[in-house]
C-alpha cells in the first residue's frame, strides 16, 4: 500500500508539474507563433468568428426568420447591408448567425474525430503488430472513399440535419486523424520516458493515455485544425447540396443553394454567403498552416 | 524490396481495401429506409406479388448471403438494374463515367498549367512580395468551396460577359463544330475545380524548388556563369518536378472526388450527378454501383501517386508502411 501512494506522488510529479524546461518551451513556441504572420493572422480571424458567433443575436439587426414582402430581393442598402433575400429576410442578420452553424460543426465534428481518431491512432501505434494491421486496414478502407461522398452517403442513411451533418463528418474525418495519431505514436514509441514507464510496471492504459497521448498533441493540433476547415467547407457543399442544414436554418451552404435561382437579380444572396464561408475556412487554414510551422517535429527535435 | 514486390504488395492491400469498401457500401445502403419491392412495384402492389418479387431479387435471404450473391455478382460486372431507368446499372456508369474522367483530368490539367510556374516564381521571388501573394491566391483557392467558384465563374463569364454556357454537356459527336463546342461547356466546370487543386500543387513545387535551389549543382552552375533563367529552369526545375508529379495524382483524386458537387453546379451529366439521382430516387442498386466506381476511382489515383512516389523515391520501399 505504501509503495502504490509512492507511484501516485510520482505521477501526479511527472505529469502536472511544468519544468523550467517546458516553461522555456512554451515560451519559445509562443514567441514563434507570435512572430508567424499566417498564424496571427488565422487566430485573429478565428478568435472574429467566435465572438460573432458568441454574441450574435446582439449583432444581427433583424431576426433570421423575419419576413418582410415589402422588401424582397433588395439590393444592399443602409437598412440591410448585405441586401435582403427572395422572402425579405435580412441576409446580414442570416449570415451572422450562421456562424454559430459553421462553427458548430466544424468544432463538434472535429471533437468526435478527435475522440474516436486520437484513441484509434495512438493505440494503433503503440500497440503494432496484429491490432495496428487491423485498425489500419478498416481505416484504409473508410479512407479509400472520397469525403464529400462518404459523408453524403452516410447523410442519406442518417437523415438530413445538423446533428447527422457532425456525426456524419467525425465518421469521414475520423481516420485522417487517426493515422497522424498513430505516426506520432510509432515515432514515441522507442523513446526512454516509455521504456521508463514500462520498467516501473505501468499498464499499457497508463502509458498510452497518460504518457504517449500528451506528446502526440502536436501534428493532432495541426490535423484538427486544418480539418476543421474541411469541415466547415464539407457542411457548406453537404447543405448546398440539400443534404445537410434544411430551411429555414441560416447555413450559408444552404443560403447559396436558395440564392442561386435569383443569381442574376439578386447576386448579393450568393455572394455575402460565399464570402463568409471563405473568411472562415481561410482562417481555419491559415492557423493550421501556422501551427504547422511552430510546431513541426523537425523543427522542434533541432533544439531539443 | 524491389519495385515489382511493392507493386505486388500495394495492389494486394488495395483488394483488401477493395473488400472492405464493397462491404461498407453495402450495409449502408442496406440500412437505407424503404422496401425495394415497394420501390420497383408501386405502393398499389398486391402482398402476393411483393412477396414473389422479394424471393425473385433474393430479399428473403439472410443477409451476409445476400451481400455473397452481390459480390459475386459485381465481380462479374453485374451491378444489378438499375430501379430509376430499368437499365443495367454498369451500362448506365459506362455511358456517364468518361464525362466525368474528362472534367477531372481537365480540372488537374488546368491546376498543373497554373501552378507549376507560381510555384517557381514564389521559391525564386522567395519571401518576396510575389512570394507573398502566390501564398495568398493558394489559401484563397483552397478556401473557397468549389460551388461557389462554380456560381461566380457562372455569374461573370455566363451570365454578365455571356462567353461561356452556364451548364450542360454536349458531346463531340452530336455538336456542330465537334470538340469546340465540348470544351466550351468544359472551361467554367474545370477551371472552378481547378482553382481548389492549385495550392497543393504550387505549394510543393515552391518548396521541392527551394529544395533543389539550395543544392550544389545549382551552385556549381551559376559559378559556372550560366544566366539565371538556364540554372532555373533547366536545372532546377528538371529535377524539383519529380515530387510534384505524385501530388498531381493526388490532387486527381481529390478532383474525382469533389465531382458530386461540381456536377450539381454545371448541370454535368455524369457520375456525379448519377449519384445525386440515385440518391434522391432511392435507386439502391444504381448508388451502390455509383459508389463502388467512384470510390474505385479514386482509390486508383491515390495508389498510382504512391507508386510514383515510390519509384522515385526508393527509401519509401524500404521504409514499408510507415
Amino acid at each position: 500500500m505504501a509503495t502504490d501512494a509512492g507511484t501516485e506522488t510520482k505521477r501526479a510529479d511527472s505529469s502536472f508539474r511544468i519544468t523550467t524546461a517546458q516553461k522555456e518551451r512554451y515560451a519559445r513556441l509562443w514567441r514563434q507563433f507570435r512572430h508567424n504572420t499566417k498564424a496571427m493572422v488565422g487566430l485573429a480571424i478565428v478568435l472574429t468568428l467566435v465572438v460573432v458567433a458568441l454574441f450574435a443575436p446582439l449583432i444581427a439587426p433583424y431576426s433570421v426568420s423575419e419576413t418582410n414582402i415589402d422588401a424582397r430581393s433588395e439590393a444592399p442598402s443602409l437598412q440591410h447591408p448585405f441586401g435582403t433575400d427572395e422572402l425579405g429576410r435580412d441576409i446580414f442578420s442570416r449570415v451572422v448567425l450562421g456562424s454559430r452553424i459553421s462553427l458548430y460543426v466544424g468544432f463538434g465534428s472535429i471533437v468526435g474525430a478527435l475522440a474516436v481518431g486520437t484513441t484509434v491512432g495512438v493505440v494503433s501505434g503503440y500497440a503494432g503488430g496484429m491490432v495496428d494491421e487491423v485498425l489500419m486496414r478498416v481505416m484504409d478502407a473508410a479512407m479509400a472513399f472520397p469525403p464529400i461522398l462518404l459523408a453524403l452517403t452516410v447523410m442519406v442513411v442518417l437523415g438530413p440535419n445538423l446533428n447527422n451533418v457532425i456525426l456524419a463528418l467525425a465518421f469521414v474525418y475520423t481516420p485522417y486523424i487517426a493515422r497522424v495519431g498513430r505516426s506520432a505514436a510509432l515515432s514515441e514509441r522507442n523513446e526512454e520516458y516509455v521504456e521508463s514507464a514500462v520498467s516501473r510496471g505501468e499498464s499499457d492504459g497508463y502509458i498510452v493515455f497518460k504518457e504517449v497521448l500528451p506528446n502526440c498533441m502536436a501534428p493532432l493540433l495541426v490535423q484538427a485544425s486544418i480539418n476543421v476547415a474541411f469541415a466547415m467547407l464539407a457542411e457548406a457543399s453537404l447543405s448546398f447540396l440539400g443534404l445537410g442544414a434544411q430551411p429555414p436554418k441560416p447555413s450559408w451552404g444552404l443560403m447559396i443553394n436558395s440564392g442561386r435561382g435569383f443569381m442574376q437579380t439578386a447576386p448579393w444572396m450568393i455572394i455575402f454567403p460565399g464570402l463568409a464561408i471563405a473568411f472562415a475556412v481561410i482562417g481555419f487554414n491559415m492557423l493550421g498552416d501556422g501551427l504547422r510551422d511552430v510546431l513541426d517535429p523537425k523543427v522542434d527535435t533541432v533544439e531539443s | 524490396m524491389s519495385m515489382l514486390s511493392y507493386l505486388v504488395r500495394r495492389v494486394g492491400f488495395l483488394a483488401v481495401t477493395l473488400l472492405f469498401v464493397t462491404l461498407i457500401t453495402f450495409v449502408v445502403t442496406n440500412v437505407l429506409p424503404g422496401d425495394v419491392a415497394v420501390l420497383i412495384l408501386g405502393p398499389n402492389a398486391s402482398e402476393a406479388s411483393l412477396q414473389a418479387l422479394r424471393a425473385d431479387l433474393g430479399l428473403n435471404q439472410p443477409l451476409w448471403v445476400q451481400y455473397l450473391d452481390w459480390l459475386w455478382a459485381l465481380f462479374q460486372l453485374d451491378m444489378g438494374q438499375s430501379l430509376r431507368f430499368g437499365e443495367p446499372v454498369w451500362g448506365l456508369i459506362m455511358d456517364k463515367l468518361p464525362r466525368s474522367l474528362l472534367l477531372a483530368v481537365a480540372a488537374t490539367a488546368f491546376a498543373v498549367v497554373l501552378s507549376l510556374p507560381l510555384g517557381v516564381i514564389a521559391a525564386v521571388k522567395q519571401n518576396e512580395p510575389a512570394d507573398v501573394a502566390a501564398s495568398m491566391f493558394g489559401f484563397v483557392g483552397v478556401s473557397i468551396p468549389i460551388f461557389l467558384w462554380g456560381l461566380v465563374f457562372i455569374l461573370v463569364f455566363a451570365v454578365w460577359l455571356n462567353l461561356f454556357p452556364t451548364g450542360g454537356f454536349v458531346a463531340p459527336s452530336q455538336a456542330e463544330n465537334g470538340w469546340m463546342t465540348t470544351i466550351r461547356h468544359l472551361v467554367l466546370p474545370a477551371t472552378s475545380m481547378g482553382f481548389a487543386l492549385t495550392a497543393y500543387v504550387m505549394r510543393m513545387t515552391r518548396s521541392s524548388m527551394l529544395e533543389e535551389l539550395g543544392d550544389e549543382y545549382v551552385k556549381l552552375a551559376r559559378a559556372k556563369g550560366m544566366s539565371e533563367r538556364v540554372v532555373v529552369i533547366r536545372h532546377a526545375f528538371r529535377n524539383a518536378v519529380i515530387p510534384v508529379i505524385t501530388v498531381i495524382a493526388f490532387q486527381f483524386a481529390y478532383a474525382f472526388g469533389g465531382i458530386v458537387v461540381l456536377e450539381q453546379v454545371f448541370f454535368w451529366p455524369g457520375m456525379g450527378k448519377l449519384t445525386l439521382t440515385a440518391i434522391q430516387s432511392r435507386d439502391i442498386p444504381l448508388l451502390q454501383g455509383c459508389i463502388i466506381v467512384v470510390a474505385m476511382m479514386y482509390m486508383l489515383s491515390n495508389l498510382a501517386a504512391d507508386v510514383l512516389y515510390a519509384y522515385f523515391d526508393p527509401r519509401i520501399r524500404y521504409g514499408g508502411e510507415n
